[in-house]
């Protein structure tokens, strides 16, 4: 059983991954199938067909030239739009890079794969869309040019091979046709407009009126006289001779395609036209938008340069956005995906992500041709917009549901960013209104005045070391900086990880040493609260203190302190190596310098922390280390590795009151707890605060609460402490 | 018109408290290293009462005074940022360990030399030693009216009118300007300050006076020697205390045991 579905799966995988490979490989053996069957002299050397047999072909030139002509004045015209928006920043050029992901994103349409059902469906249409398209240009070609080929052979095989990727389509359509009409609630139907209906139908009417137009054809000039040819056109063949049944005179079957031929063609014009004016523009738009993805690390928010000296902090109106952040916005095509996975709207909470691009898109088309006109004619770009874009159209409070858990970026099919868009809302939020939850403000003001984002702490940066001897201060001498971080040392809670990583490093026989009191919070919550301007200052702070105590290598155990570290200080000419404590115990096992021999017989479950997982790209670590202690399980949750789903803390969220039906925390540990794992371990000190209050209020005592703890906690207690005296 | 928030700058009292020490032989607290001192909460809702008055009415010019170290500025431009006009540090050597009678001297002073002034705000006590005076003895040394733990203030014809928050509900008074208002923590929290507002507030200079700029005032009414209140002695109180947990089958008898050991505590 298992076997077979692993085989499935590889299956599906290898499907999946080199569909298009597949395509030619298909083409290829088909080619030289026919030569065979030519080899075996099956009829068919002088097979072909009068293309225009019975219609004047020339209108369509007439209708293609328009339709090209409409399509590119609709795109420049609308396209002009974008550039309202302020110049990108750090566009690196990085050519190859941005072409793997134009095809690998674009072409081969690598995000879509993350749901089976959407990726074949997508990938028939596609298809079908691409090879009819060939298949018409050789029938242009052929009609209309000296070039001669659709004869013989490959005519035969071009019959076959035209027809099968119209049933393709047809099977990919009626896949698309079930989920749209079938399945309840489908996230594609959470913002279902009518071109939805056109496009699917069109297409399919566009694909069936096709096989039509041939099986008239045939039935007028094959399927008495070459039936043998006919039988390529497998599909339309049949049709033919169903439509033979009914014995229609020769002048009503030319009639009825001369009928089914214009019906034809002014379907898949009209279809065409709808890439202006709706979504369907996806096709052109989705390769460009992954050719243009970011060269940096998802985990990096903008900087904002010369803050002191900005109009406006963050982004308060539509063209206060950079052209991409505009662009992407046309991009979307309501799928739905990130909402979906969207932590904030799974606990009910006031925030969808898909919403959030599609009301901008809105107020987008509504106010960009009036900034733009305004600005043209040396007027206030500032007075245009009929609506505030930050509260009005964007609500602040989905502004703060969010967690920068970058979910909704890691599923878009057309690679928006979702993350930057809301954050520089945020900062506009905070910095330019001052306008901000009373519990965050509270955070940032602590920030401000204390170094920490931890109000009412009873805790200084130094109790966790009570009682563990001496700890080195860090003094430039030692390789390693252990960044405890505040959370780590001013929330009770975390001790305990703490002194574990502590213990953990000596048992490696590391040489590191701590900052202690001279830890100040390197401004994450800040930034990611939106005062970008408080980070500037808490981060250039501490980069200093970095560079003067020598700190190269940093290792710490928060993921958040990790991803600023390694992904944004070097925005401030900050570069250190970081380690995530988890990389750095993985490493310390597989070279042996620690060795997990206490048994654990335990089944645990693992939650990535988003920082550490989907935005920094780090799965196996963590799972190692746990699968190096001995008699310890993991039994995965189902949304896991780069779907896993937030515990709740993220963006600041943290300090802020969560409104809405549910709150992430208790999803989440219901999700842990449906594992039956006897513990949750997690490599962040956010995540395990979220569940030791989440899981309570889930979970009853009685049933034997599953328990929250980092991955260090877990290990320490399997390293055999008589050999940290070494 | 002119409106004055006085402003503290006191320890932080979110030390946490292994942090927090005393001299004993000096009667007085060892700041804690690395902990820098913050604006006085309730001085901040003072200048939020006073900012809410000045966006209702405009027209209204706020100062803000601290009498304090250098240091104290940052007490100052944390309301400047709020929204504040000017600001006014009273520093000097001489008035260093006053107590609640010189400052409110001290501050009169500085109020009666600005002149104009026709509201004077303060938080219903300092966080740190929690007197609440410095506000009523501004007034009685000016000879004006006070009201006292403010939940809601207005200014209008020339009157301020007072909501103040009672042990057994609110009473509203009203006084003619100019008055003197100390307000608490009902009132709401102080506003977060514009990033525009914060950079204007950081290239303010502050006005400084010191024992000279202040004409009535001599070197023996001021600081130490003014002092009116003597310490007799500043300690950490012993603060022990036992826990039991009270046995039992069930719920019932665990009430009944607890029942029980408070009886024979006599608290019962
Ligand atoms: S980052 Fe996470 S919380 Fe924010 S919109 Fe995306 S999925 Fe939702
Ligand atoms: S933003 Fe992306 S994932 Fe979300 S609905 Fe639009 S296309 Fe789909």
């Amino acid at each position: 059983m298992n076997q077979s579905k692993k085989i499935l799966s590889s299956l599906l995988f290898i499907f999946d991954k080199f569909w298009m490979l597949g395509l030619f490989i298909l083409t290829f053996f088909s080619l030289i199938l026919s030569g065979l069957l030519l080899g075996f002299g099956i009829e068919g050397s002088s097979a072909t067909r009068e293309i225009f047999f019975n219609v004047e072909p020339w209108p369509i030139y007439v209708l293609l030239s328009t339709l090209t002509g409409l399509l590119l004045f609709g795109i420049l015209r609308h396209g002009s739009l974008w550039f309202i928006g302020k110049p990108v920043k750090d566009l690196k050029v990085n050519l190859p890079w941005r072409l793997n992901n134009a095809v690998k994103l674009g072409v081969m349409q690598d995000k879509i794969r993350r749901d089976t059902y959407a990726s074949v469906m997508h990938w028939c249409i596609t298809a079908s869309i691409i090879v009819l398209t060939f298949v018409t240009a050789q029938v242009a070609l052929e009609d209309d040019t000296p070039l001669h080929f659709l004869h013989g052979n490959y005519y035969l095989f071009f019959s076959f091979y035209g027809d099968l990727f119209g049933l393709i389509g047809v099977v990919g359509i009626s896949m698309a046709l079930y989920r749209r009409y079938f399945v309840n609630f489908h996230r594609i139907r959470w913002d279902e407009r009518l071109e939805d209906h056109l496009i699917l139908w069109g297409l399919f009417f566009v694909l069936v009126s096709g096989f039509f137009v041939e099986s008239f054809r045939i039935s007028i000039t094959e399927l008495d006289s070459y039936p043998s040819w006919a039988r390529w056109s497998f599909v339309s063949f049949t049709l033919a001779v169903f439509v033979d049944l009914f014995n229609f005179s020769d002048k009503l079957l030319s009639n009825m395609h001369v009928f089914s031929w214009w019906s034809h063609v002014l379907l898949v014009f009209s279809w065409l036209t709808l890439i202006v004016f709706t979504k369907l523009d996806h096709f052109i738009f989705a390769p460009i938008n992954a050719f243009l993805l970011r060269t940096d690390s998802p985990g990096r928010l903008s900087k904002i340069e010369n803050i002191e000296e900005q109009e406006v902090f963050g982004v308060g109106q539509i063209q206060d956005f950079n052209w991409k952040q505009l662009f992407e916005l046309d991009a979307c095509v309501r799928c739905g995906r990130c909402t979906e996975v969207c932590p904030a709207n799974i606990a009910g909470q006031p925030l969808s992500p898909m919403h959030l691009i599609q009301d901008l898109k809105a107020h987008f088309n509504e106010t960009a041709p009036l900034v733009q006109e305004a600005g043209n004619n040396g007027k206030d770009v500032r007075a245009v917009a009929k609506r505030s874009m930050v509260g009005d159209v964007i609500k602040e409070e989905a502004l703060w549901a969010c967690r920068t858990c970058g979910a909704c970026v890691q599923e878009c099919p057309v690679m928006i960013e979702h993350v930057p868009t809301i954050v520089d809302m945020r900062r506009f939020l905070v910095m330019d209104k001052a306008k901000i939850p009373a519990t965050a403000q509270a955070a940032l003001e602590n920030l401000e005045q204390r170094g920490h984002p931890w109000k009412g702490t009873t805790l200084e940066r130094t109790t966790w070391m009570e009682g563990l001897g001496d700890v080195p201060i860090f003094d430039g001498s030692q390789e390693y900086l252990y960044w405890v971080g505040c959370s780590g040392s001013l929330v009770e809670r975390n001790l305990p990880i703490t002194k574990s990583v502590f213990g953990l490093l000596k048992a490696a026989g590391s040489s590191f040493g701590v900052l202690g009191q001279e830890e100040t919070c390197n401004g994450d919550p800040a930034r990611r609260l939106g005062n970008e301007y408080l980070y500037q200052i808490l981060a250039e702070q501490l980069i200093n203190t970095f560079k003067e105590r020598n700190v190269q290598k940093v290792i710490t155990n928060c993921p958040h302190c990790f991803n600023t570290f390694k992904n944004e200080y070097p925005q401030f000419d900050g570069k250190f190596e970081v380690l995530h404590h988890t990389q750095f115990l993985d490493e310390s096992i597989k070279s042996g310098k620690l060795k997990p021999v206490k048994s654990i017989d335990a089944d645990v479950t693992y939650h990535d922390s988003c920082y550490l997982g989907r935005i920094n790209n780090e799965y196996d670590a963590p799972r190692e280390v746990l699968n190096s202690i001995p008699g310890l399980n993991i039994i995965e949750m189902d949304r896991n590795k780069s779907k896993g789903l937030c515990c709740g803390a993220g963006g600041g969220n943290m300090w802020q009151e969560e409104i809405g039906t549910r709150r992430v925390n208790h999803v989440r540990s219901e999700e842990a707890i449906d594992t039956g794992a006897s513990e949750l371990v997690s490599n962040c000190p956010f995540c395990i605060q979220m569940f030791e209050d989440g899981v309570p209020a889930v979970e009853s005592e009685e049933e034997g609460r599953i328990k929250p703890f980092d991955i260090a906690e877990v290990l320490y207690r399997s390293i055999d402490s008589s050999s940290e005296e070494n | 018109m002119h409106f004055v928030v006085c402003a503290k700058q006191i320890l932080d009292p979110d030390t946490p408290p292994s942090a927090f020490k005393i001299d004993e032989a000096k009667n007085e607290v060892i700041p804690a290293p690395g902990i820098a001192p913050v604006l006085s909460q309730f001085d901040g809702i003072a200048a939020e009462a006073a900012l809410r008055i000045k966006e209702k009415i405009g027209d209204v010019k706020i100062t803000v005074i601290s009498l304090g170290k250098g240091s104290a500025q940052a007490a100052i431009k944390q309301v400047l940022a709020m929204g504040a006009d000017e600001g006014l540090l009273l520093e000097d050597d001489a008035f260093e360990n006053g107590d609640h009678y010189t400052t409110a001297l001290v501050l009169s002073e500085a109020i009666k030399k600005l002149g104009d002034v026709d509201a004077v705000f303060c938080g219903r006590q300092a966080a740190d030693w929690d007197m609440g005076q410095v506000g009523l003895g501004i007034s009685q040394l000016l000879d004006i009216p006070c009201a006292i733990i403010g939940k809601n203030v207005d200014v209008s014809d020339n009157k301020m009118t007072v909501e103040r928050v009672l042990l057994d509900g609110i009473e509203t008074v009203e006084m003619a300007l100019p008055a003197v208002v100390t307000v608490s923590n009902e009132l709401g929290e102080p506003r977060y300050p514009k990033l525009q507002q914060i950079m204007q507030a950081a290239k303010k200079t502050v006005t400084k006076w010191n024992l000279d700029d202040l004409e009535n005032l001599n070197k023996t009414d001021v600081g130490e020697a003014g002092r009116k209140l003597k310490l007799e002695k500043l300690f950490i109180p012993d603060n022990d205390s036992d826990v039991e947990f009270i046995e039992g089958e069930n719920a019932q008898e665990k009430a009944n045991n607890l029942v029980a050991k408070l009886r024979e505590a006599k608290i019962l």
